[in-house]
This record gives C-alpha cells, structure tokens and sequence, in this order.
C-alpha cells in the first residue's frame, strides 16, 4: 500500500518534471525566436560587407567599428540622433506641462462640461495621428510649421495627450484625498496642491506616462515621416529609413545594422532602467479600460 | 469617500481653466480639429494648389474611391492583415500569459522581460530587421529552410505578391505579442490565488484551468485587448509596410494609411485623400464597436 502511493507520488513527480521540461523548451524556443533577429543586427553590425554576404550566421571574425563611423557620416546620423533627442525632450515637457494639470482636474472635480471632456479624450485614445495624416499636414502646412523639429514634437506630444490623461487620471484617483484636504486646512492654495502635494505623489504615474510618450516619439515613423522632409531635419526613425534606402543602391549592409544598433541602444537603456514603469502603465491601461 | 471637492457649489473656476486650457486647447486644434476638416474637406476637389478656393463637389470622391481598383485592393489588403493578425497575436499573448504565471520555472520573470522587449524597438528597426529575416538570398527564414532541407520552399517573401502583405503580418505579431501578455499577465494575477488552489485539489490541469478558470475571468480584458490589437495592426501597417515592401510588388501589399500617404502627402489630392480617411476613421471606430459589442455580449 505505502509501496503503491511511493511510486504514485513518484510518477507524480516524473510527469510534472516532464512538464515543466517541456514548459521551459517552449519558452526557450519563444525567447530564440524573439531575441535572434536583433542579435544578429548586432553582430551582422560589427562584421565588414564580404564577410556578411559571404557567411551572415557566423559570428564576426574581426570587429569592425568602421560601420559606425560610417553610419554617422553616410547618412548624418549624428544630426538625426540630435534631433530626435531634442524632439524627446520637447515632447516631456509639454506632456507634463499639459498633462498633470488636466488629469489632476479631470480626475477631482465635476463641473459643467467635465464629463464631456473626459469622453472627447478617451473617444481621442482612438483617432491615432497616422489616421489623420493629411489634415495634420495641411494644418501645419498652413502655421508654416513642417520641417522644423520642435512644432513636430509638440504636435506628436498633443497626439499622446489622450492615452496620457486616461493613465495619468487613473493614477490620481488612487491618491487619497485626506491629503489635500489637510493641506487646504493649512491654507494651502490650489496651485500649491497641485505642485507641491499632488505633483510628487503621482511621481511613478508621471514617469509611465513619460517613459511611454517619450519612447513612442523616439520610435515614431508615420508622422516624422509627413512633416520633417528635410534630411537635416529627420528624427533618426526616418533617418534610418532613408538610410535603408539608400544603403539599397549602395549596398553598404553593415553600416546599416550600425546604424540600427544607434538606434536600440537608447530604447534599451531606457528599458533596462524604466521596465518597471512601463509594465506598470501598459497593463493599467488593460485593466482599467 | 464622495467629498466636498466634488460638490458642484464651488468650482474654483480661475484654477479649474488654467489647468485646463493648454491641454484642451491643443487636443481641439490638433485632434478635433483637423479630424472634423477630414469629413469637410472629402467633399471638396482640394488639390495642392487649390486648397484655399477648393470647390464642392458631394459625393464625387466616395464614389470614385469604390470605383478606385488601387483603393479596393488596399482595403482588401488592410481586411487580410486586420482578420488574421489580431487574432494570432492574441492567441499567442495568451498563451505565454498563461505559460509565464503557471509555471513553476525559476526563471519565468526573464521570459517576460525577453518577451515584452520587441514592443519597445521602432518600427523602422523592426521593419529592416524583418525584410533581412525574409531576404531572398541573405534570409534568415531562407536560410533556415535551406538548413531543414527544405529548400524548395524557399522565396523572396516580401517581393512575391502572395506572401508580401503576410510579412507584415509576421513582423507585427513578433513586435506586439508580449505587449499584449503583459496586460494578460497583470489581468491573471488579479485573479485571487484561492481559486487555482481550490481548482487543483478537485483535480483539474493546467488546461482545464486554463480554459474554465482563466479565460472567463479575463474574457473582458482579452476583449480590450483585441481592440488595442485591431487598431495597432491599422496603424503600424503603415510603417511596417512602407519599410518594409513599400507597398509592393505592384500595391500587393499596400495598406489603406499607405495609399492615404500616396493620395494626400504624395500626391496632394487632398479631397480625394480625405475621403478614404473619413472611411478609415469609420471603419476603425466600426470595428472597436464591434469588438467591444461581441465581448460585452458573451459577458451577459
């Protein structure tokens, strides 16, 4: 009988080391397939043009850091990585300037019209830009504002507005009042509130809306791709684009992938040090919607 | 937890309209409006040159659009990708949320990590990347077929008129899977622990759990979830396809935002350019309806 359940228990055992077994191939096999074709963008980034046609599997014999160099001269990738920089740095400081208050004010008081304007910005979370492309650049168009990188990252923060205040309200609705209240009490003013209580106690809040607006300008293609024409003007999305392009007559590959890797790089970084944020906010946004 | 802010005796109006108006200012200049000048303006010939003095001409544009073979065969191409490429991604994002907060793996926190990464990179990346994975020559699908001996599969998958719109399909379900598994993961783990123990003393598995426990717990959320799916599969079809195929062979693979692109910014048929916008904007608020009609339903 114990004999009997002993060898239960260890069949038990056996199958779910079976299972697990085959849990983790499957995972594994995901995680190769996911990871594999940026791991060979990197390595295909450091090998020289005959050697990548000639054997694009092995890894690198040699380490070529000339394809960088060449990335940042061929096609003014230096110039697109400034721009997109500044057009990152543009776009979170009119997300916070714009956002926070909205979202403060959407998410604490009622009064004539709020509800209206709560439901214009969720109706807005799908009208993406892309749809819009044409009447965005007429409307640009006629301000004379194409082709020049600050108007086209406030335009791309407006376009982030909607998704930010649906984050951003949701997020200070968890604040507790009592805070506020206490500080009213105290004769605190309603600026004041705002700026020095509500501001640094939605601080993970501000930073997943951040970290999400800022990687969606970094990465943007469809309307960098309408407004900024100019090659000294590009953001590094379009830049790389132009690039590929290019790099299609001139078949200079590595350079390429160099290039591609100047691009990772920073979404990587941000990544690794703001993961917890972004997972934060993504799956808010499922669960709250 | 209703207290005296909310009461409507007292909006401080002065701080409510500072706070207020830079946002809602801009979101009406550069969302509402230009969104309510798709519908005017796709009834007028505005060209280039004649977007000021544009005429009205009613219907001309709708009815010329469905008359337009390059229009139907980017509709169609945009139908192909929006029935097929959801539906996949869902699955699959499923599927690892389940596989990443059921197993007993020590190392389950780095699939999730490694499986949400690709929703971080551009599209432009992604797009390069993808038509080297598809090359002919330099492939690595091609490459891999070729290493399983099967070799007679092999093709210039982006350039084959049959195959080309399904590469956008690939690189898009590669990029957004995890990005939807981290929102199926948080929607599990809402679900209170007590209800697995309970179900694994009566017996069940893994995929009985799965199926009776899990899913109708998060039906809601797999249903928004779709909706994201729909509407992301509408827009990155844009980037990916110019990207990737620009659209070819011969308007294969072109999508909808893609003759838009070619209609209005190309070619400045501004008029024409909204028309097809205005049916894209139906079309994609039609479609979150319908999705969010068919999951409220199966609530009931």
């Amino acid at each position: 009988m114990t004999n009997d359940y002993a060898r239960h228990m260890e069949n038990v055992r056996l199958k779910d080391h079976i299972f697990q077994w085959a849990q983790r191939l499957f995972l594994l096999s995901v995680t190769a397939v996911t990871l594999y074709p940026v791991l060979w963008n990197i390595l295909s980034s450091f090998k020289s043009n005959p050697e990548f046609i000639s054997s694009p599997y092995s890894l690198p014999t040699s380490i070529e850091t000339d394809n960088y160099y060449r990335a940042f001269q061929a096609a003014d990738i230096g110039t697109n990585f400034l721009n997109s920089v500044i057009a990152v740095v543009v776009l979170l400081v009119v997300v916070t300037v714009c956002v926070i208050p909205c979202s403060y004010i959407l998410a604490r008081y009622r009064f004539f019209g709020s509800r209206l304007i709560l439901g214009f910005f969720m109706a807005a979370i799908f009208i993406k830009a892309t749809y819009i492309m044409t009447p965005l650049f007429l409307q640009m168009n006629s301000l004379g504002l194409t082709n020049k990188v600050i108007p086209y990252a406030v335009l791309y923060a407006v376009t982030q507005f909607p998704f930010s205040i649906f984050l951003m309200t949701g997020f200070m609705r968890t604040i507790p009042r009592a805070y506020e209240e206490a500080a009213m009490i105290d004769g605190c003013g309603n600026f004041r509130i705002l700026t020095q209580i509500i501001a640094p106690m939605a601080r993970p809040g501000i930073m997943t809306v951040c970290m999400l607006s800022a990687m969606a300008v970094w990465n943007d293609y469809p309307i960098a791709l309408v407004m900024l024409t100019d090659a000294s003007k590009m953001t590094l999305s379009i830049g790389i684009a132009s690039l590929y392009i290019q790099q299609g007559y001139y078949a200079d590959w590595v350079a390429l992938f160099a290039a591609l890797v100047i691009v990772l790089v920073p979404t990587v970084a941000a990544f690794a040090v703001g993961q917890r944020y972004l997972i934060q906010g993504i799956s808010a946004g499922g669960v709250k919607g | 937890m209703e207290s005296s802010m909310k009461r409507k005796s007292k909006t401080p109006w002065f701080f409510v309209s500072v706070c207020m108006l830079p946002a809602l200012g801009l979101a009406f200049y550069f969302i509402l409006w230009p969104t309510v000048q798709v519908l005017w303006l796709s009834f007028t010939n505005a060209r280039t040159l004649t977007y000021h003095s544009a005429d009205f001409i009613g219907l001309e544009n709708y009815t010329y659009m469905f008359g337009d073979r390059r229009f139907i065969q980017a509709l169609q191409n945009t139908l192909k990708l929006l029935a097929a490429a959801p539906v996949i991604t869902i699955v699959n994002a499923l599927l690892l949320a389940f596989m990443v907060t059921q197993s007993k793996l020590r190392e389950r926190g780095f699939y999730r990590t490694v499986f949400f990464f690709p929703s971080i990179l551009s599209l432009t990346v992604i797009g390069v990347i993808w038509s080297f994975v598809f090359h002919p020559t330099m492939g690595l699908l091609n490459g891999f077929l070729g290493f399983m001996g099967a070799g007679e599969f092999t093709r210039a998958w982006a350039a084959e008129p049959t195959t080309a719109i399904w590469t956008i399909a690939v690189a898009f379900i590669w990029q957004s899977a995890g990005y939807f598994m981290v929102i199926h993961v948080a929607a599990i783990d809402g679900i209170s622990t007590e209800v697995y123990e309970a179900a694994t003393i009566d017996g069940a598995g893994p995929v009985r759990k799965l199926f009776s426990i899990t899913l109708p717990l998060i039906k809601d959320i797999v249903g928004i979830t779709f909706i994201f799916a729909v509407s992301g599969i509408l827009d990155s079809s844009f980037a990916l396809s110019s990207v990737m195929t620009n659209g070819g062979p011969n308007g294969a693979s072109t999508v909808l935002l893609m003759y838009i692109y070619n209609q209005g910014i190309r070619n400045g048929q501004f008029g024409y350019a909204m028309a097809i916008t205005a049916f894209t904007l139906v079309m994609a608020v039609c479609l979150a309806l319908i999705s969010r009609f068919i999951t409220s339903r199966q609530e009931g």
